[in-house]
């Protein structure tokens, strides 16, 4: 009985990791890789292996997924940092002025979270270096413009810039980033 | 670098080698450890988990090392992770990141249970299948359940990284006492003729020094990754 359950289990093993490669949609992955750990932990009982079987239960299935979770749903969201401290909005809330409804719909194409922030303190390199601020808002006064900043490696950047070469009222520039040891 | 075409016949070398060397079978599969664990294990350690007997008593110098990596590990997340910047509103990333009600709300009923059962892996060590490692992982879970139930928890970082470098500094000196007892280093402090259930209190004094020490290492390294780059 215990031998024909385990074949059966490492075929669903051998299953689930194809599935874990081919499938597009990120958190669904994690669900097959705690499945997977799961099965695993399984065969480990069947082989009588317990104490190996909790760890595998207690790290695969349930840490890991949890960190991954975090650090996915970080990756959909673009943070801007908006300097001239006007807007307060949360992003249900209307927007107004071109820049903020260019964002707007600039991280609805892409499938991301628009997230506002206004309280730091700092120099712009600073932000771009040890933040993972996305883009920056701010003003020139002299020519009434806005004035957008972005890291010249992020590739969204790069679609931004051509989107807003033909507006007048907004200029975009690229931060050059610093070398950073890692 | 070693190129494409070169990897291939230094595959096939591994796998001679790796060929011949199971031809010799007899050597390969010695059974002598086994049963001397097996004999033994429990007369010398007090503990009914044989894994827990090799860990904690014949083989604790390997623990020791293996507590110093996840140690080693967790001040590497945290010095990738550290940046000097004061954080006026460090919640401004995490208060837009919607978590469904029902994993709340579910979570709220697990929470105590799992904390419950971790505590219980962590005691049971020398009995049943468990202990340290495996005990200290489902309580960090409990802990990790607590940030998502509640984002705006703050925690003191620095404190906890203090707390798991003087326990391992009282682990590596609880296992050096038996130098002074048995005269051998780094295995039970109790003398070998003493009572077995007497034996247990050092593996369940390593198994909660170690728990402790995982559950918190791992919530520190998820705790870094939460704020990194805020």
């Amino acid at each position: 009985m215990n031998e024909w359950l385990g074949i059966l289990l490492q075929v669903f093993l051998i299953i689930t990791a194809i599935a874990v490669v081919m499938h597009q949609n990120h958190f669904t992955i994690i669900i097959l890789m705690s499945v997977f750990s799961i099965i695993a932990a399984t065969l480990y009982t069947i082989n009588q292996a317990p104490d190996v079987a909790i760890a595998e239960v207690a790290i695969n299935a349930a840490i890991i997924p949890l960190i991954y979770v975090i650090a996915i749903s970080r990756q959909r969201e673009l943070i801007v940092y908006d300097k001239l401290h006007h807007q307060q909005t949360k992003p249900n809330q209307k927007l107004e002025g071109d820049v903020y409804l260019y964002l707007q719909r600039f991280s609805q194409k892409h499938k991301l979270k628009l997230n506002f922030c206004h309280d730091l303190k700092v120099s712009d390199k600073v932000i771009f270096q040890d933040l993972n601020v996305d883009v920056l808002i701010d003003r020139d006064k002299r020519n009434d413009q806005f004035v957008l900043k972005g890291k010249s490696s992020n590739v969204l950047m790069k679609k931004m810039m051509k989107d807003l070469k033909a507006n007048e009222r907004v200029r975009f520039e690229m931060v050059e980033e610093g070398e950073n040891l890692d | 670098m070693i190129r494409k075409w070169m990897s291939l016949p230094l595959l096939l070398i591994v796998f001679f080698a790796f060929a011949i060397a199971l031809t010799d079978y007899e050597n390969l599969y010695v059974d002598t450890a086994r049963i001397f664990y097996q004999t033994y294990g429990y007369l010398y350690t007090g503990s009914l988990n044989l894994v827990t007997a090799i860990y904690l008593d014949f083989r604790l110098l390997d623990t020791l090392f293996e507590a110093g990596i996840l140690l080693v590990a967790v001040t590497g997340v945290s010095y990738i992770a550290q940046h000097d910047q004061v954080e006026h509103n460090p919640l401004f990333m995490l208060d837009k990141f919607k978590i469904p009600e029902l994993f709340v709300s579910l979570a709220r009923i697990i929470y105590p249970i799992v904390l419950l059962f971790g505590i219980y892996v962590v005691f049971n060590g020398h009995l049943a299948p468990g202990g340290g490692f495996q005990g200290g992982s489902i309580l960090a879970t409990a802990l990790l359940i607590l940030y998502y139930i509640d984002l705006k928890k703050k925690t003191n970082l620095q404190l906890i990284f203090t707390i798991e470098k003087v326990l391992y500094l009282l682990l590596i000196s609880i296992s050096m006492i038996s130098f002074l007892t048995r005269g051998e280093w780094f295995t039970n402090f109790i003398p070998l003729e003493s009572n077995l259930l007497l034996k247990s209190v050092f593996l369940i004094a390593l198994n909660l020094i170690i728990g402790a020490k995982v559950a918190l290492g791992l919530t520190a390294i998820f705790i870094s990754f939460l704020k990194e780059g805020r």
